[in-house]
Parts: structure tokens; sequence; C-alpha cells
């Protein structure tokens, strides 16, 4: 059931008026909202909830025992905790292709084994869950957030349907406490959440569909067929779209749970205003870089050891974070790429201080175009196609598929990084003085319009494979 | 009659000014200091008598005070007033957007419809679907997204001068 759809239009609208008739009942409302979010989960593959189930029984008792025990057991605690996360998202991800390498590498040594290959279905948003999961377990133990009240709690922050496929990674810190009494509903916040949801439906089904089935699709399944421009645009097409893509599933999912009273934070600002790799992580993905930061980055050490550790450290989590996004070498190849370029931006920083050694505009060119670089891997399905993709920037040819249209949505999906930074809340400010009638009127001729020029059917959300 | 001589006299003229003197200390030097008096909320440019100054020779509206009288006004909200104020429009607009849509958009629910597998609601939604939808288009009402949609089209089919046929398949 996927976010932009009819069915889930009437889902939402039935969850919407009963969580709000239970608004007095908070124990009962909850319990609603867990009900309603297996039912969402089941949609894709009603056994996968079990999974999410026991997944969320292990955190809260771990996280129980953590708060009982004393000080040496609870390390113990948390790193069964931690450990038994990743044994699932190990299984469920990474199960098929390490069973594949490790496969060729007999081979190579010429001791070929027929390894135990299974066809694992892979749960839609379990490295979002499970990232969850070890989040609760470790800042309960390192006393940032209390045990959870109740076992109810700790499931519905990790069912919640509004970011369980796609994120935002929303850590108990932030929903635990939201939890402990009802939700309050006030205009702004209404009217931010409805031109949230309008927006990312905006960006998801007009900007990120049309550049993907008439432009990066046609040209990254077959880069040998096009010319330089028809390449680059799709490069430029891709970043736009994979932008546009996800931050409307973070959109929307902000903008649902503002609806029903709850907060999530922001997850995107503006990344390809930024003029360095390390400002770019700081405004792509927030939930994630911020989770890689908390619970890799700083217990590999962080920036305390110096800066030859400190770049050790980046490099690692950047490149375990490129593993996160898919079991292939392209994604670790991405991560790499990433992590590499902060390394020397911290070696930059060592050796120039805070002095500024390129100007602003030059330094947002370099960076938008690295990560450029880093989405033709990110996209490619083989090492084979990326390079065919980079071959074919340098190939003289007629434009075939870059059309005014894709080209006016390309532009237009970068301008919108230069927009005023908090123009969503800022127009929410104005319109929540208006009637409900007005502004029912003008959100639902929105919701028409977007609907009148979107293509039929709605292509799953690129972050859902993740 | 005594043969003592009488006591001095006390002065009673005008008042007694002679008082023994106490055995105990002074009260206030025996407690602890105590909290010192808040600041003074007085408002030097404002005066009681100012409530009966000008205004009292201003006469309101008859036609105001009438519907003041008839129409008061509510007690200010309390939080949970506030809330359940806020929630109110929201669902309102929630519902409007909802009707908005369900007249507007019929071809939406038509689109669901045939792409589910044959059954009883399939089949229901489509036919009430399909009723709506002509019966829009007689109104005309549908002209405006059949506009849109157009312009869209050609957008999509626009070429830049002297390009080619847009082909995906290569």
């Amino acid at each position: 059931m996927l976010f932009p759809t009819l069915a889930f239009g009437i889902f939402f609208l039935f969850v919407y008026f009963t969580a709000w008739s239970l608004d007095r009942e908070n124990g009962r409302r909850k319990l609603f909202l867990l009900l309603a979010s297996w039912f969402f989960y089941a949609q894709w593959d009603w056994r996968f909830v079990g999974l999410l189930i026991a997944s969320a029984v292990l955190n809260w008792a771990v996280g129980a025992l953590i708060a009982r025990q004393p000080g040496a057991k609870k390390a113990w605690l948390v790193g069964l905790g931690v450990a038994v996360n990743l044994l699932i998202l190990g299984f469920f991800k990474y199960y098929g292709f390490f069973i594949e390498q490790a496969g060729d590498l007999l081979m190579r040594f010429g001791w070929e084994r027929d390894l135990p290959l299974l066809q694992i279905v892979l749960p839609v948003g379990i490295s979002f869950f499970t990232f969850q999961g070890i989040s609760y377990v470790v800042d309960v133990h390192r006393g940032k957030t209390p045990p959870a009240k109740s076992l109810l709690d700790v499931m519905l922050l990790m069912s919640f349907f509004t970011h369980l496929v796609a994120g935002p990674i929303v850590r108990a810190s932030d929903l635990l406490p939201q939890f402990d009494r009802t939700p309050r509903l006030t205009r702004a916040v209404a009217t931010y959440g409805l031109l949230l949801i309008v927006w990312g439906l905006f960006k998801k089904t007009v900007i990120a569909s049309e550049l993907s089935v008439n432009l990066v699709d046609p040209v990254f399944f077959d880069p040998s067929a096009y010319g330089a421009v028809d390449i680059a645009a799709a490069v430029y097409g891709y970043a736009v779209q994979i932008y546009c893509d996800f931050s409307a599933y973070s959109d929307m999912a902000i903008g649902l749970a503002a609806l029903l009273g709850y907060s999530f934070p922001r997850n995107f600002d503006q990344p390809y205003r930024a003029s360095s790799l390390q400002s770019f992580w700081r405004r792509w993905h927030i939930s994630l870089s911020s989770w890689l930061r908390d619970y890799l980055y700083v217990p590999l050490g962080g920036g305390r050891k110096g800066l030859v550790a400190s770049c050790i450290n980046v490099f690692i989590t950047m490149l375990l974070g490129g593993l996160w996004h898919g079991a292939a070498w392209t994604f670790l190849a991405w991560g790499a790429l990433h992590g590499g370029v902060q390394v020397i931006e911290r070696l930059g920083r060592a050796a120039f201080g805070d002095r500024k050694v390129v100007p602003t505009v030059i330094g947002v060119l370099v960076t938008f175009h690295i990560v450029c670089l880093g989405w033709i891997l990110f996209r490619a399905e083989s090492f084979g196609l990326a390079v065919a993709m980079l071959e074919g920037l340098g190939r003289v040819g007629p434009v075939t598929v870059l059309t005014p249209l894709l080209l006016t949505l390309i532009v237009g999906g970068m301008a919108m990084h230069w927009l005023p930074p908090r123009a969503i809340e800022g127009v929410a400010e104005r319109l929540k003085t208006a009637p409900s009638l007005t502004l029912g009127l003008l959100v639902g001729a929105a919701f028409l319009l977007i609907e009148a020029v979107r293509p039929d059917g709605v292509a799953p959300f690129i972050y859902f494979q993740f | 009659m005594t043969d003592e001589r009488d006591p001095p006299e006390i002065p009673l003229e005008p008042f007694p000014v002679h008082q023994p003197e106490s055995p105990f200390p002074p009260l206030y030097e025996s407690l602890p200091p105590g909290p010192e008096d808040p600041p003074s909320d007085w408002i030097q440019t404002a005066d009681a008598h100012d409530l009966a100054g000008d205004h009292s020779t201003e006469r309101e509206n008859r036609l105001a005070a009438l519907s003041r009288f008839a129409f008061p006004s509510d007690l200010p909200l309390d939080d949970d007033g506030v809330a359940a104020r806020d929630r109110r429009w929201t669902t309102r607009t929630v519902v409007v957007i909802s009707a908005f849509l369900l007249v507007f958009n019929a071809v939406s629910p038509l689109n669901w419809s045939r792409q589910q597998a044959p059954g009883w609601l399939q089949g229901t939604v489509q036919q009430m679907s399909e009723v709506w939808v002509a019966q829009l288009a007689v109104f005309g009402v549908d002209m405006p997204r059949q506009g849109v949609r157009e312009a869209w089209m050609a957008a999509q089919d626009a070429r830049f001068v002297g390009q080619e046929p847009v082909s995906t398949t290569p």
C-alpha cells in the first residue's frame, strides 16, 4: 500500500477519524494505531508482521533488562541486543550476497562448493526498523532515554506505519515521550502536515515519476545507445529524481504523523546546496546520517583520537553506510567515494584551518558533481553499466530522450533547493488562519491538479528496497 | 488620710508622656527578617480615578450594547478547549478535501477499480464511478481537469527545435 494511492487515502481517513475519536483514551488509541500499522505492513507480506513483533519484543526485553542490571552486565546486554538486531538484518539482507561472494572466492582457489543458497525475500523496511531497535537499546544503555513504560510503546515505536517502510528513522527519545500523553493538534501543525503531503505528492508523482519513466530508466538501462547530452541529463535527472522521491516520502510521513498529532524530525534540508560532502550529509537523509554518527562513528572513536583515526573512522562509517543501502559492490563503492572525499576534506581542513580556500559557488558545484558521480554508482546495476555511463559522457550523439519538459523538471527540481529554507512552514503560518472551507478547497484543488498530470500507476519509492 | 506625702504627680496634660520601659526586647529584633515586599505593580500613569473619567461621558452605541447583550461572547477557552477547536477545524478541512476529491476526481476510483481483480466491490465501484464520470462530463465539470491533462501531455510531446520524436526504446 503506497502513500500516493486511493487505497492508502481511504485507509488513512479511517485511521484519522478513529484515532481522534479515541483521543481521551491514549492506551486504546496507541493500540489502534499499532493494529492499523500491522494491517498496513501486512499489505506487503503478512508473514513479516511476525518478524516485526519479534523484533519489538526482543528490543523491549533487552531495554527492560538493561534498566534493571548493574553496570557490567549492561554492556553484555546491549552487545547482545545490537548483535541480534544485526543478525536479523544480516540474514534477510546480506545472506545471499555474502554466500555468493564466498562461493566466488572458493572457486578462485579451486575449492568449488555448493553453498546453501536460499531465496530470501527481503522484508520491506527491515533496515529502518532494525536501526530503530538498535538505537532504542543503545539509548537506554547510555541513559539518553528511559526504558519504555510498556511493550505497546516499543511496538508502536518500531511499527508506526508513517515511518515503517522508508523512514525517517525516528528515535525512541523523540517518539516515546510523545506516546506518554494524548497528542494535541494545532492549526499550524495540521496546516503544515497537509502542505507537506501535497508537496510530497507533487515531488513523487509528478517530478520523480516523469523523470524516472521518460529519462533515467531508459538511459541507465542501455547507456551505449545515447549521446553525451542525454547521459548527462539522465545523471542530473537521477539526482533530482532520487531527491524528489525520497524527500517526498519523508515529507508525506512527517505530514501524516502531524495529522495524527505526532512530530517527526526533519529528514532533508536542501542537500544540493551543500558546499562540501560533510555539509551534504548534514542535509541528506539526516536521520540516517545522525544515526551513523551516533551509533557507529562515535563508538569507533570519532574524532577524539587524532586526525588519522578520525579519517579512518569516517571512511569506515561511510563504507558501512553504503553497504546499508544494499548488498552490492556498487553501493560499497558509493560509500567509499563519499568516505574518501570526506577524508580529503578533513585533511584539507587540517592543513588550511577554517580559511575559506574555495569560493562557496565553486564548492557547491564541485560537491554536487561528486554527489552525481556517486549517484551513477548508486543507480547502475553493475560496475559495467556505471563505466558505460561515464564513457558515454564523452560521446557525441543526437539528443533523443531529453525534452523541454524533462529539462524544466530537472531545473525546477534543482531550483527548489534555493527556495527559502523554511518555505512550507512560512506558508502554513499564513494559511492556518484561513477558514477550514477555504483551506480544504485549496488543498483539494492542489490534489486534483497533481492527479491530472501524474502518470497512471505509481512506482514504488526508491528507498523501499533498502 | 495619711501623713505620707503624695507621690510625684504624673503629668496628665495634655496626654501621658511617660511610658515604663518594657522588660522584653523589641519584638522585631528577635525575628528573622521577613521576605521583601514584591515590586509594586503600581502604574504611575494609571489612576483609579481615571475609570470614572472620560469613559463615563462616552455612551456605548446602543446597537453594539444590544448585540453584546443578545450574543454574549464566550469565555476564553482553556487548553483542552483550544485543542478541541483546532481538531474540529482540521477535521472539517479533511472532510472538505475528501468531499471535493470525491466529486471532482471520480476518475481516480474508476482507474482503481479497473486495476483490481473482478469482484463485487470492484464491480460496484466501477459502475458508480462510470456513471458519476459521465454525469460530470454532461455538466462540463471535468473540463478543467481534462484541460490540465491535455496541456501536460502536449508538454510531454514537445521537442527541441530540430529534435526527432522521442524514442525511449532505442
